[in-house]
């Protein structure tokens, strides 16, 4: 067996979501106590990585692999998953499916052939200084305001005052948010500035605003690195994202 | 070879004003390329994406496009078209769209010719729900990888239009000097195979590869073409010529190979399905694997009806059996070109013909042969009285030329002059008109250029201008006040009374009361009128008119 697990089904469906939020399809690495996979959205411009301890999971065997999983298809079966099911994963060393089963469904996916999918990239080895620790749903409010009245958004840190900020400008509309110490479960005062997309923000922040907690780190026109944990502390997630550069 | 070189090529290759030059910088360039290159740069520098003769399409519309290019450079769509607006070519402005990418990305993935070529397959293959996003995320990985210049000319390719300027006249003469074989071999296998990738292949193998080359079942072989002339021109020259009725219907290709049979339009694409009545009829009237030529008529009551009935059935990709009921269509085969494993292409018509008569058993369309000019004309006349468009007049020592409009082949028919025109542009119309295009911009072609003759406004119906509104909005590629640039797909015959020479129009013609005659979805924008063409008829007619009150 490549991969023999058990797993809650709402576990499951926090990790597809948070790799569905960048790519349709991922290379899945299985390894004895653990697995993980890292991709880049299409424009490389996105990158997502997620590890599941095999804590995570309520059985666990497995040997070392490459899956190549079709995560929209994914996302369209956990729809008919309930809360509180266990879903049993099985991969069989010969066979190129993924066999998912719950409540008496018994799924048999096509695994994609992995060198169809692109290789995993190489993360960027940027030195992002600042870092403030908030609230995913905080996090994610502040989206959404900024995207009813532009497509990207500031983030910065302002050590003098000792805030994480969010900025958006429109056409005619401005938008500011500061999050002090208080309002902050951590802040490393660093200062830092960049701009983003919000087309790519609305997508990972719907997955982050479940976190409680939601690392953000920042540096001066640098990506920006968010990172919080799933399944209690069995598993992580990264999102990396490429700023945009501020039109003169 | 990378994308990155293939793009370089193309800028010099955009440069270079001779042809000559042209087929010298590409022939030096071919021999280099590996087995798996080759074909892919050879339609690629035509700008093609698949073989001529293969159904793929890329169906990549211009709004996906700008959305994909919109999504990497971190902008709207708006602003893409707002760009291509104001620079008048999208693989320009796509180039400077990167250049100045808002949004940055990790790294840029080196693309390889062959790599994008099997992209491009990627999109061709998506279909039914999902197709457009699947689509559209394959483009969006291709102008996240693009470099500025690799955006021009990625660009230029999914619209399949690459304006280089690299024809398959200099395509062919760059292979045959490339790999020293005669340009004759070359384009001889080229009308056999269609596909003047592969024919490069074998082009490098040898003169004897391409010499040995065979026309293949499912394989669409390019049609033979006429020319407009007269019984008397073709007799003279010819003496005892072969004649046909010229069916007002639409030209079709029949494959088969035992209980398999597949039919294909004049611009080959597979129209089996919407034609099963002429499935079984010519599948019943032969025992043979055979290739067939001929024409595909409505009939109503014993005579046939307008094309239009004809041309809707060829559309149809489903729920036939409701509209067959309605309309019942007949073939007419006048010629062979593939029998039982045997290429027949290079027999004499007259050969071919006896074959013909052989294999087929029915639905062979009638054929006269006279020397005689008054006996001819009868026939033309009879042709007439029977509801047809006129007759083809045919050499019968003639072997069948794919894809050539020549000489051996001649159609007569009444003096009504219509033109097949590219549609390039168009105008927002008004009153009645509003929220649809109003008139059509038409054009000429002249070596790979499009150029405008006119516009047409008139004849066309309400319905009609609705029916091609859908069909033109997808491909706008440019905006300025109510006239749009379209990207060239339709093609329109239109009617008119005179050509004049007009320094208005690029083509230094325009027409004199155009009016739209109907849509020919059954022509790509290749087959338009030439502009040698046009200056012919505009010399004839002016000929004739200074000599008409002698």
């Amino acid at each position: 067996m490549m991969l023999q697990a058990t797993i809650d089904t709402e576990i499951f469906r926090e990790s597809i979501d948070a790799i569905a939020a960048l790519v349709t399809e991922c290379r899945l690495h299985t390894a004895e106590d653990h697995i993980m996979t890292r991709a880049v959205d299409t424009a490389n411009v996105a990158m997502v990585s997620l590890e599941l301890k095999r804590d995570a999971f309520d059985s666990f065997s497995a040997s070392a692999g490459e899956l190549g999983l079709d995560i929209g298809k994914m996302k369209n079966i956990l729809g008919m998953m309930g809360r509180g099911d266990t879903l049993a994963l099985n991969v069989r060393d010969d066979e190129r499916k993924l066999e998912l089963s719950f409540k008496g469904y018994r799924y048999s996916i096509a695994l994609l052939d992995v060198n169809t999918i692109r290789r995993d990239p190489n993360p960027p080895t940027t030195e992002l200084p600042g870092k403030a620790v908030l609230q995913g749903s905080a996090l994610y409010d502040a989206i959404k305001a900024a995207s009813v009245i532009s497509d990207k958004i500031a983030l910065g840190i302002d050590p003098d005052a000792m805030t994480f900020y969010m900025e958006a400008e429109g056409d005619t509309d401005h938008i500011r948010l500061a999050l002090g110490e208080d309002e902050l479960v951590t802040l490393h005062p660093v200062a830092a500035r960049s701009l983003f997309s919000l087309d790519y923000l609305k997508d990972m922040g719907r997955v982050m605003a479940r976190a409680p907690e939601v690392e953000v780190h920042l540096g001066i026109d640098h990506p920006v690195r968010f990172a919080f944990e799933i399944a209690d502390g069995n598993g992580r997630v990264e999102y990396l994202l490429a700023p945009r550069i501020e039109a003169d | 070879m990378l994308f990155m070189e293939f793009s370089r090529y193309c800028e010099r290759l955009e440069k270079i004003p001779g042809r000559l030059e042209m087929i010298d910088l590409v022939s030096s360039i071919l021999p280099g390329l590996s087995d798996e290159e080759l074909p892919v740069f050879v339609r690629f520098i035509m700008g093609r994406v698949f073989p001529d003769w293969s159904p793929q399409k890329l169906g990549i519309g211009p709004n996906l496009l700008y959305d994909a290019v919109a999504y990497v450079v971190g902008t709207r769509r708006e602003a893409v078209r707002g760009e291509i607006n104001a620079i008048g070519d999208v693989g320009m402005a796509v180039e400077k769209l990167l250049a100045n990418k808002e949004q940055t990305s990790f790294f840029i993935q080196e693309m390889d010719l062959v790599e994008v070529y099997r992209d491009f397959e990627r999109i061709a293959e998506a279909e039914g729900r999902g197709s457009q996003r699947e689509k559209l995320l394959v483009a969006r990985k291709l102008f996240g990888n693009a470099r500025p210049l690799e955006g021009r000319y990625l660009s230029r390719l999914m619209l399949e239009e690459l304006r280089i300027g690299m024809g398959e006249g200099n395509a062919r003469d760059a292979i045959a000097r490339a790999f020293g074989v005669d340009v004759s071999l070359v384009e001889h296998a080229h009308q056999a195979i269609n596909d003047l990738g592969e024919v490069a292949l074998l082009a490098r193998q040898g003169p004897e590869a391409l010499r040995d080359v065979k026309v293949e079942l499912f394989r669409p072989v390019k049609m033979m073409l006429a020319q407009a002339g007269t019984i008397a021109e073709q007799i003279g020259d010819h003496g005892e010529v072969a004649i046909e009725y010229k069916y007002d219907g639409s030209r079709f290709q029949f494959h088969k190979r035992g209980d398999l049979c597949r039919i294909y339009s004049r611009k080959l694409e597979d129209v089996t399905v919407g034609l099963p009545d002429i499935a079984r009829q010519l599948s019943a009237a032969t025992d043979h694997d055979v290739i067939l030529d001929g024409e595909a008529i409505a009939m109503a009551n014993g005579r046939p009806m307008p094309f239009q009935y004809v041309i809707r059935r060829f559309r149809r990709k489903h729920k036939v059996d409701s509209m067959m009921e309605k309309i019942e269509l007949v073939p007419w085969v006048f010629d062979i070109l593939y029998l039982d494993g045997a290429t027949l292409i290079d027999l004499p018509f007259r050969e071919r013909r006896r074959r013909l008569d052989e294999v087929l058993r029915e639905h062979i369309a009638p054929q006269f042969r006279t020397g005689d000019v008054a006996e001819a004309e009868r026939i033309y006349a009879d042709a007439l009285n029977l509801g047809h468009e006129g007759v083809m007049v045919k050499v019968l020592d003639s072997r069948y030329m794919p894809g050539i409009r020549g000489r051996q082949w001649v159609k007569v028919k009444p003096d009504v002059e219509t033109l097949d025109l590219a549609v390039v542009g168009a105008e927002w119309g008004e009153g009645r008109r509003a929220g649809v295009f109003g008139s059509y911009l038409l054009a000429v072609q002249d070596q790979g250029r499009l150029l405008p003759v006119g516009k047409v406004a008139t004849g066309i119906s309400d319905e009609m201008l609705v029916e091609l509104y859908q069909l033109a909005k997808e491909s706008v590629i440019a905006q300025s006040g109510k006239e749009v640039t379209l990207e060239p797909s339709l093609v329109f015959e239109v009617g008119y009374s005179e050509i004049q020479a007009s320094p208005n129009y690029e083509s230094g013609y325009a027409l004199r009361f155009p009016r739209f005659v109907r849509l020919r979805e059954d022509k790509g924008v290749e087959g338009v009128e030439t502009l040698d063409a046009l200056s012919e008829r505009y010399r004839r007619r002016s000929q004739s008119g200074a000599t008409g009150g002698a």
